[in-house]
């Protein structure tokens, strides 16, 4: 159940974001039929200790898939294999085309974007000049970073540094970071955690946005309720595995 | 069987490199002093070996990502350590009675070693810090890396120094060795070479059966459970 | 590589240079602990003004490595990992990054040290050699090395809880290159030779260090995330 149609959706209030089309570089039709993440009998284990094992799933375009467990259960680990940060010890698995752990890797990371626990801000730098690094560094204009706070309801705070915001505009902020470039692949890691209720729909446009465009969205939570607002399908993960 | 073999050599050529050494005849100026160099000797040899072998093994890990490369590393640097130590500290028990000094700021040579086993300490702190097989091999074939390009120029630069600076000390570079004395020397070489091998070969089995037993370690499954608040307050 | 290698390494190290202008922690911070050990070393030397000038120049160069150590290892706890993930997915090449920060970190260092001669001049009544001028270049290469040396020893140590203390030994051993390169060229303008193999020396040493950055930025951009 997509929780809330466009009309809902008011975060940004001037700026339909619709309106804003950026194309992405490592574009491929939306239509294709290939999966944008592929795992076969993945598994993980750091320092020793498995943390994940047999995983599949496989997401393909227009699809969004929540992942609910407890705490301990693998999720993160998971959203970090697929955003390509930790390597697998042991199955397979293919991320936007290429092969996990192989040097096609980095050529595909532009195209996955990734939220995890906190947010990836520098405290002495202000959130404009965050978000304007990071869309320089991806290759797009500088005013695509004042561009994504707007639309998240940021657009006056553009000039205040990190360390002075509340939770909540850090986690805002780290969300407008995913609306750069539209990423094909989207992975929240509790996306809500520390979000008001204003900003609960930026989850919902980024998902949506997202999937209308051929990308996918993997999103994990201990909550399944709140999950299956968001994402079309909701498996649960337990001790390392997907059930 | 061949590692029994090549330990068993080892063992017979140790003792014959020994025997050579007490007796072959005391030196003219150093008198029995000089039975120190055959030990002194062929650890600095040993020495450089290994981190040269550590060096190739950190490169080889960095450009094929095989873990028999970075096992290699491992072992060669333990045995790295272990005989540039004997080698600074023989150098410095033969330094005192021949050059007057234990330690002598002109020896490029000495000031390289002495890098190294610092530069090597810290490598295999390095290691011990990280338990993961996969991310102890990446950050110290980084380090090994790094280490390949300082420690030649270390040498230089010492070597460099004292020539701009005239030399300090009276080196016994150029000294007529006996033949009973060279072949003493020779024959600890190669013991000494064996045994590098063997401690090689041996300590890399090691480190393969240590990471398969890391890996076999399956603890429970999840260490997470539902809190029993209710029991607790019983 | 989107933009182009030294487009990415310039927005690195200009994101560097902000944090450092704003948090001040390389210049008001270590900067004034180097000053206040220059100035504690006479102490225990009983003051004699000769043992002192014959002093400066070592007491000099290890301060800059001890204190230089400081800042380059002070610059890379900046990032969180949380940073690092999101910078590896904007495509950055981690080549790129070493050199950044690489960079940010030789500029602060090499501020750092160049006003370090300052307090040196006045507590150890030293005075600085005719054609003093040419140890701008010296201290730049050696600055270079510094940071490049500590940006890997920091890269290399992440996430480690002996990080802080690890990172300075591995690092020590090897910048003595670097040290031996700086504080011969100023023997040699004092002693009125040419400086230019020490000034070798120092570029051979930055160019292994920055071919060593290079080469592993890949490995070590995989620890890091």
């Amino acid at each position: 159940m997509p929780a809330g149609g466009p009309t809902r959706f008011s975060v940004s209030g001037a700026i339909p974001i619709h309106s804003k089309r950026v194309s992405h570089p490592p574009g491929q039709p939306a239509s294709s039929a290939l999966p944008l993440v592929d795992l076969v009998d993945l598994s993980v284990s750091l320092g020793g200790t498995p943390v994940l094992s047999g995983c599949r799933l496989t997401l393909r375009p227009g699809e969004s898939l929540g992942v609910a467990g407890p705490n301990g259960a693998g999720k993160s680990t998971l959203l970090g294999v697929v955003a390509t940060f930790i390597a697998p010890t042991g199955g397979s698995g293919t991320v936007l085309g290429a092969p996990l752990a192989s040097p096609r890797v980095p050529a595909v990371r532009p195209g996955i974007g990734w939220s995890g626990h906190l947010p990836a801000l520098y405290p002495d730098l202000t959130l404009g000049e965050n978000l304007t690094l990071n869309a320089q560094l991806t290759g797009y204009p500088a005013s695509q970073g004042q561009m994504v706070l707007e639309q998240v309801g940021l657009g006056a705070a553009a000039g205040i540094r990190a360390e002075r915001c509340s939770n909540g505009m850090l986690r805002r902020a780290d969300l407008a970071r995913l609306l750069i470039g539209s990423p094909r692949l989207v992975l929240l890691d509790e996306p809500d955690a520390g979000l008001d209720q204003d900003a609960a729909p930026i989850i919902d446009h980024l998902i949506r946005k997202t999937t209308t465009r051929g990308g996918a969205v993997l999103c994990v939570s201990h909550d399944a309720d709140k999950l299956s607002g968001w994402v079309d399908r909701v498996v649960e993960m337990r001790d390392g595995r997907i059930m | 069987m061949k590692k029994r073999l090549l330990a068993v050599l080892t063992g017979v050529a140790l003792g014959a490199g020994l025997v050579l050494a007490f007796t072959s005849p005391p030196d003219l100026l150093q008198g029995d002093f000089v039975r120190i160099l055959y030990i002194h000797v062929p650890s600095a040899w040993l020495a450089f070996l290994a981190f040269g072998v550590t060096a190739a093994g950190s490169i080889g890990w960095l450009f094929t990502r095989r873990m028999s490369w970075d096992r290699v590393a491992e072992a060669s640097a333990e045995i790295g350590v272990l005989f540039t130590a004997i080698a600074l500290a023989t150098g410095m028990i033969w330094g005192k009675p021949v050059w007057g000094t234990y330690w002598d700021w002109g020896d490029a040579r000495l000031a390289t070693t002495a890098m190294m086993f610092f530069v090597y300490l810290g490598y295999l702190a390095l290691r011990r810090t990280t338990t993961d097989p996969r991310l102890r091999a990446r950050r110290s074939s980084v380090l090994g890396t790094i280490a390949v390009v300082q420690v030649p120029l270390v040498y230089f630069s010492v070597k460099l120094w004292r020539t701009l600076h005239q030399g300090l000390t009276i080196r016994p570079d150029g000294i007529q060795m006996d033949g009973a004395m060279v072949s003493a020397l020779l024959v600890n070489l190669a013991a000494f070479t064996l045994l590098y091998a063997t401690l090689l070969i041996y300590r890399t089995a090691l480190a393969r059966m240590e990471e398969a037993a890391a890996a076999e370690r399956v603890p429970a499954q999840s260490p997470v459970t539902v809190p029993r608040l209710r029991e607790a307050d019983a | 590589m989107r933009g182009g290698f030294w487009r990415s390494a310039g927005l690195i190290a200009l994101r560097d240079l902000r944090v450092e202008l704003r948090s001040g922690e390389a210049l008001t911070v270590v900067f004034p602990f180097a000053v206040v050990a220059s100035w504690i070393a006479p102490l225990a030397t009983n003051a004699s003004p000769l043992l002192l000038r014959d002093l400066a120049a070592p007491v000099y160069w290890l301060i800059t490595l001890l204190f230089g150590m400081m800042i380059v290892l002070r610059q890379t706890a900046l990032e969180t990992r949380a940073q690092r993930r999101a910078l590896a997915l904007t495509g950055l090449d981690p080549a790129a990054r070493f050199a950044g920060r690489s960079g940010a970190s030789g500029l602060v260092l090499a501020a750092v040290a160049g006003t370090l001669i300052l307090p040196v001049i006045i507590f150890y009544d030293y005075r600085p050699p005719s054609g003093g001028a040419l140890m701008a270049p010296v201290i730049i290469l050696a600055a270079a090395g510094l940071a490049m040396l500590g940006t890997l020893a920091g890269d290399v140590t992440i996430g480690l809880r002996a990080r802080t203390s690890l990172a300075p030994l591995l690092m020590a051993p090897l910048a003595v290159p670097l040290v031996m390169g700086a504080a011969q060229s100023l023997e040699s303008l004092v002693a009125g030779k040419s400086i230019i193999t020490w000034v070798l020396v120092l570029v051979i040493a930055d160019l292994g260090l920055a071919a060593a950055g290079v080469m592993s930025a890949r490995a070590l951009e995989e620890i890091s995330l």
